[in-house]
């Protein structure tokens, strides 16, 4: 059986009703008094709540709180992570070396930093920047490690072959030629870094997204709780939609 | 003798090249001189490969030297040129960053080895696609591309591995031509690799017919088939008279390992 492929506009509309009566089915269920709004309020609650906050200006200021430290994190994370990932990548003898260190860092997750980091900085934003690096320097070092290896060697041999030396085949070979495959791995260390901070601010925080969500649950105000973790996945689905947008232009040649 | 010969540009002492048990190359003594073109003919695995891998550096012998223009190959040599029959072409580099790349490893500056890389855009009829990526051009255009990238660094010899073996019969005639006449303008020695017979009489001065298990140069002979060629050549009765005179020893040498192989 061959069907005509659906249109884009039918497609997004299909997206959009399946919004509309999720979002429908969930008002009517609370309206109905089925559920509790102290476990789950109503979409229209949330909304209500989200605007107020907005006004206050406290809803922009624990998103960019929260944003603010994924990013110093994340760009620290992968400012050491690329340069460090070529090298070990490139070289076996540097691999050897910081293969057991990389294997033990590799399996702690970033909530087991937190008590740590808490004794070495306080509830300071260090800490929080601390708790993203930790959590994503090692798997962002394992993505970029594993991008290098990708490289065709027969691109190596040709850059040798026209006088590079070890110095210019890893800027000039290595790093652009494993780039796309650095850059969707840091994607996925992107989402992992908000996981991070948000941990971490659930723990200790004063301002952000998991403050905010843990300070709702603290005073019973579940819709604060939902409209928290709503942010959470609008702000993720943003920074993506940002990321591919920079992913798109730095790899023009591809196209 | 441990000196070079200064009259030669390529100087193959003795070479012999083992992967464990595998005998890839036995023994192989060459003398190539400057401006040559020397085509290397022989069937797959016969070791033509593994010699221009040593020649360039990019391996290294079991046992014997190998001196390029006077120097002892023992890395890789920039001035051996290599064109790949995968082309090899930076995917990120437009095709004029591509041609001068040898040049910015040399660290001149972009202005001077733009103007160098345009020039030899030229010559290998790329006008007009400088600023293309790889990814748009076709497999001949590709070739061309990686041609004039070995030429604008300027090397002493230009190696080619079966640059033309992925290309369409017509594509590749084109390539053959215009080789022939980059060679005639820049002088340059060669060493280029085919199976091809035709590909063999039409571009080269000498050939050096080579044989597998273990891999050895076994028929050297001169291509006396007259300067400035073209297609055209291939009609002569010189051509097949050298033609025949090939494919009596190609064809011994290929039905010797084609027996070495059935079991």
């Amino acid at each position: 059986m061959i069907s005509k492929p659906p249109s884009r506009s039918a497609l997004l509309s299909t997206s959009a009703a399946s919004i509309i009566v999720f979002l429908a089915v969930w008002e009517l269920i609370c309206r109905a008094g089925w559920i509790d709004p102290i476990f789950l309020p109503p979409p229209s609650a949330v909304f209500a709540k989200a605007m107020g906050m907005a006004g206050e200006g406290t809803l922009i200021g624990n998103v960019l709180a929260s944003g603010r430290r994924v990013m110093i994190g994340f760009l620290a994370a992968t400012a050491v992570a690329i340069p460090l990932g070529i090298i070990l990548g490139t070289s076996t003898y540097a691999r050897a070396a910081f293969d057991p260190i990389l294997s033990f860092l590799r399996p702690l997750p970033s909530m087991s930093w937190i008590p740590l980091s808490l004794l070495w900085f306080g509830i300071t934003e260090t800490q929080k920047y601390s708790i993203v690096f930790m959590g994503t320097f090692a798997p962002a070092l394992v993505y970029v490690i594993e991008a290098t290896r990708n490289v065709d060697p027969l691109l190596i041999r040709a850059a040798q072959n026209l006088g590079a030396n070890r110095w210019q085949v890893m800027k000039e070979v290595i790093l652009p030629g494993s780039l796309p495959q650095i850059l969707s791995g840091m994607k996925v260390i992107l989402g992992l870094a908000w996981t991070c901070v948000i941990s971490a601010e659930l723990v200790a925080a004063r301002e952000g997204l998991g403050f905010l969500i843990m300070n709702g649950k603290e005073f019973f105000q579940t819709e604060v709780v939902v409209l928290g973790m709503l942010l959470i996945s609008i702000t993720v689905l943003v920074t993506d939609f940002v990321f591919r947008v920079l992913e798109n232009r730095v790899l023009r040649w591809q196209r | 003798m441990s000196q070079a010969d200064t009259s030669s540009m390529i100087s193959v002492q003795g070479i012999s090249k083992h992967y464990g048990d595998f005998q890839a190359l036995q023994h192989v003594d060459l003398e190539i001189a400057k401006g040559e073109f020397v085509v290397l003919l022989g069937a797959s695995g016969c070791g033509k490969s593994t010699l221009l891998n040593l020649v360039t550096g990019f391996d290294r012998p079991t046992g014997g030297r190998i001196f390029v223009n006077g120097r002892q190959v023992n890395k890789v040599d920039p001035h051996c040129g290599m064109v790949f029959q995968q082309y090899a072409l930076f995917p990120w580099l437009t095709v004029i960053d591509n041609v001068a790349f040898g040049l910015k490893m040399k660290g001149i500056s972009k202005a001077e080895r733009h103007k160098t890389a345009t020039h030899f855009i030229e010559m290998v009829g790329l006008k007009g696609f400088e600023h293309k990526y790889p990814n748009a051009l076709s497999g001949g255009m590709r070739q061309r591309v990686s041609i004039a990238r070995v030429l604008a660094n300027d090397p002493d010899v230009i190696l080619l591995d079966e640059p033309f073996a992925a290309l369409d019969a017509m594509t590749r005639q084109v390539l053959q031509d215009e080789l022939l006449q980059i060679y005639e303008k820049s002088k340059k020695t060669i060493i280029f690799i085919t199976h091809s017979i035709d590909e063999a009489l039409l571009l080269s001065t000498r050939m050096l017919i080579m044989s597998a298990r273990p891999g050895r140069v076994v028929t050297d002979m001169v291509n006396d088939l007259p300067m400035p060629r073209n297609a055209e050549v291939q009609l002569s009765p010189r051509y097949n008279e050298l033609k025949s005179q090939i494919w009596d020893t190609v064809q011994s040498e290929v039905m010797r390992s084609l027996k070495a192989t059935s079991h």
